[in-house]
């Protein structure tokens, strides 16, 4: 794509300046209506989700889109002292299963993209075909071969397995083409001259290509946080119903028992999306640079 | 970009943690996929003591299998219309909140957060605004639009509908975010020469922005035809499949015939040829859209 001044960009769809500087505060202001609106209308299931969590069942049944007045904490405290205590493991579970994965993925996807960036154009092409491929297949066509695999070396449904086929599957396919894509806007000469120095390319790796990759990394914690977070399959099936839950697997146990009762419903579903949904927020300027930077590719 | 530096040659420790990262891989993607080309082929079931070579007898059971062509044609239908949905609202989303001031920052926030909720969650608070008691009929009522509560997830139509409906809500929060950023890598010059030349706002868009928004389209068009090819979760919590395999998609079908009818070898088969389907969809799509690309 070219761009012709990347300085000046347009940062407004375009307005004829002549004929709307009189209509402009009407206009502005109706511009403005109609996209509060529009997006009210567009998170009003979040707005639900939030709402209701902090009302009685038969407040929500009366009212369901009305804020809670007055607010009740009873959802989420029986949420959380359910005796088989669903949420507190589920949250425990997933949070250890995406740190296990990302501290495997991010060296082992950083150190490969790095590798292969020494390689022939021709071996790095088909090397990233074949990673492509890995982003593009459905999970649920490798799902049993998959599980058969964990069985062999005695790892299905087990945490480490999950763990290893995070690992080995599609998100490493993701930390490849993002490390892969960073790394070509990395100057050659600095790489080139830690070599010359001696260094051995473990050390230029950790000690240079690592910090240079910081943005790209940003990326891969934050986008595959989220979906090791958010997956379902994956934990349903390589784990099973009765190796403990993760919060997605909890959630989905759980709520099936709860089909009417709304403000059960809606407390554990508060406290499911909290995490994410607050990262999200926090991090909403790394997100969309994220996505922006792969857009742009 | 040089490829003139390969200096160390003995230097093993990297290419060490390469071959790892390319083993797992190998692994975790490519054997799997060869190993269900080879279970299609067999009558595997994990009730059995031993599974036989059956040739192409499963591949011949896909022709006749009527919940098959049903949940294909339902995933393909999906996959074409939200992705035509989805595209189409997040480019006019997109344009909608292309604004700098802190009211549409903070707009441009929230329209990605159904891209943070898992499937699951995104299933069930659906479930409760379809339920007969819940909030969609509430509202519909008191609007006097409709008399007696609708069942959103009771009849097979219907309820494709709403599966559509939430899957194109969700992905909606993901096109809007790539066409944002598509936009505002469009030059302003662009539109002052177009104002200049006295083209109006329609021909701006259709000449410029929408010409412009091309590479982003691409991607986004790409990702949501892929995204919904794979869709399972949203469907698991919010219909099961039903009412009457209504809204299986393919990947629950798979995953029903895998671990409620135990018929691994015939859940191989159809992985093959969603597998398949999922290729021949992802890379013609894409060629195309990047054709398109270069003729605009």
């Amino acid at each position: 794509m070219t761009v012709l001044t990347p300085q000046r960009r347009a940062a407004a769809p375009p307005t004829a300046p002549s004929q709307s500087t009189k209509r402009r505060p009407w206009a502005s202001r109706g511009h403005l209506a109609a996209a509060a609106l529009l997006t009210l209308a567009f998170v009003s299931p979040i707005y639900l989700t939030i709402v209701n969590a902090f009302k009685t069942q038969s407040q929500i049944i009366q009212n369901p889109e009305a804020p809670p007045a007055p607010p009740t904490l009873q959802n989420l405290t029986e949420a959380l002292s359910r005796p088989d205590r669903i949420v507190q493991i589920g949250l425990m579970n997933s949070a250890v299963t995406v740190v296990a994965s990302l501290v495997l993925i991010i060296p082992l996807g950083a150190a490969f993209s790095f590798w292969l960036t020494r390689r022939s154009a021709g071996f790095r092409r088909i090397v990233l075909a074949v990673f492509g491929a890995g982003l593009m297949i459905p999970p649920a066509v490798i799902l049993l071969p998959t599980i058969r695999i964990l069985s062999i070396v005695h790892l299905d449904h087990t945490y480490p397995g999950l763990v290893l086929s995070n690992v080995g599957g599609g998100y490493l396919s993701f930390a490849v083409f993002v490390y892969s894509g960073f790394l070509r806007s990395v100057p050659k000469e600095i790489i080139e001259a830690a070599a010359v120095d001696g260094a051995g390319s473990l050390r230029i790796w950790w000690k240079i290509v690592m910090p240079l990759l910081r943005p790209a990394t940003a990326t891969v914690t934050i986008f595959l946080s989220l979906w090791i977070w958010n997956d379902f399959m994956n934990p349903q099936f390589i784990l099973g119903p009765l190796k403990g839950q993760t919060i997605t697997t909890g959630l989905y146990l759980s709520l099936g028992q709860y089909s009417t009762n709304y403000a059960q419903l809606f407390g554990v579903m508060f406290l499911a999306a909290v995490i994410p949904v607050a990262g999200y927020l926090v991090l909403q300027k790394q997100f969309r640079a994220g996505l922006t930077a792969g857009a742009s590719r | 970009m040089t490829t003139r530096a390969r200096p160390r040659r003995g230097d093993p420790a990297l290419g060490l943690i390469a071959v790892v990262a390319l083993g797992l891989y190998v692994l975790f993607i490519i054997v799997p996929v060869g190993m269900s080309a080879w279970k299609s082929l067999t009558d595997e079931n994990p009730l059995m003591a031993q599974s036989h070579f059956i040739g192409l007898a499963n591949y011949r059971e896909l022709l006749h299998d009527s919940t098959l062509a049903s949940s294909l044609s339902f995933t393909l239908v999906m996959a074409a219309v939200v992705t035509i949905v989805a595209n189409a609202a997040g480019i006019g989303f997109a344009i909608l909140l292309n604004k700098t001031s802190l009211s549409f920052r903070m707009m441009r926030a929230v329209a990605f957060l159904p891209q943070v909720l898992s499937g699951v969650i995104v299933g069930f608070v659906w479930r409760y605004i379809f339920a007969e008691d819940g909030i969609l009929n509430h509202l519909l009522t008191a609007l006097g639009i409709i008399s007696q509560p609708v069942s959103w997830l009771g009849s097979p139509d219907l309820a494709m509908f709403s599966v559509g409906l939430v899957a194109a809500w969700v992905l909606t929060g993901f096109t809007t975010v790539v066409h944002l950023a598509a936009l505002q890598s469009i030059p302003v010059e662009l539109y002052q020469a177009a104002t200049v030349d006295g083209a109006g706002r329609w021909q701006q868009f259709r000449w410029i922005t929408f010409r412009m928004l091309a590479p982003g389209t691409t991607i986004s068009v790409t990702i949501s035809l892929i995204t919904m090819l794979k869709l399972y979760d949203i469907i698991a919590a919010l219909t099961g499949g039903g009412p009457a395999f209504a809204t299986q998609s393919t990947a629950l079908y798979i995953i029903n015939l895998a671990f409620t009818d135990d018929r691994f070898g015939y859940a191989s088969a159809v992985a093959m040829l969603l597998l398949a389907v999922s290729a021949a969809i992802a890379l013609s799509v894409t060629g195309l859209l990047r054709r398109r690309e270069v003729d605009l």
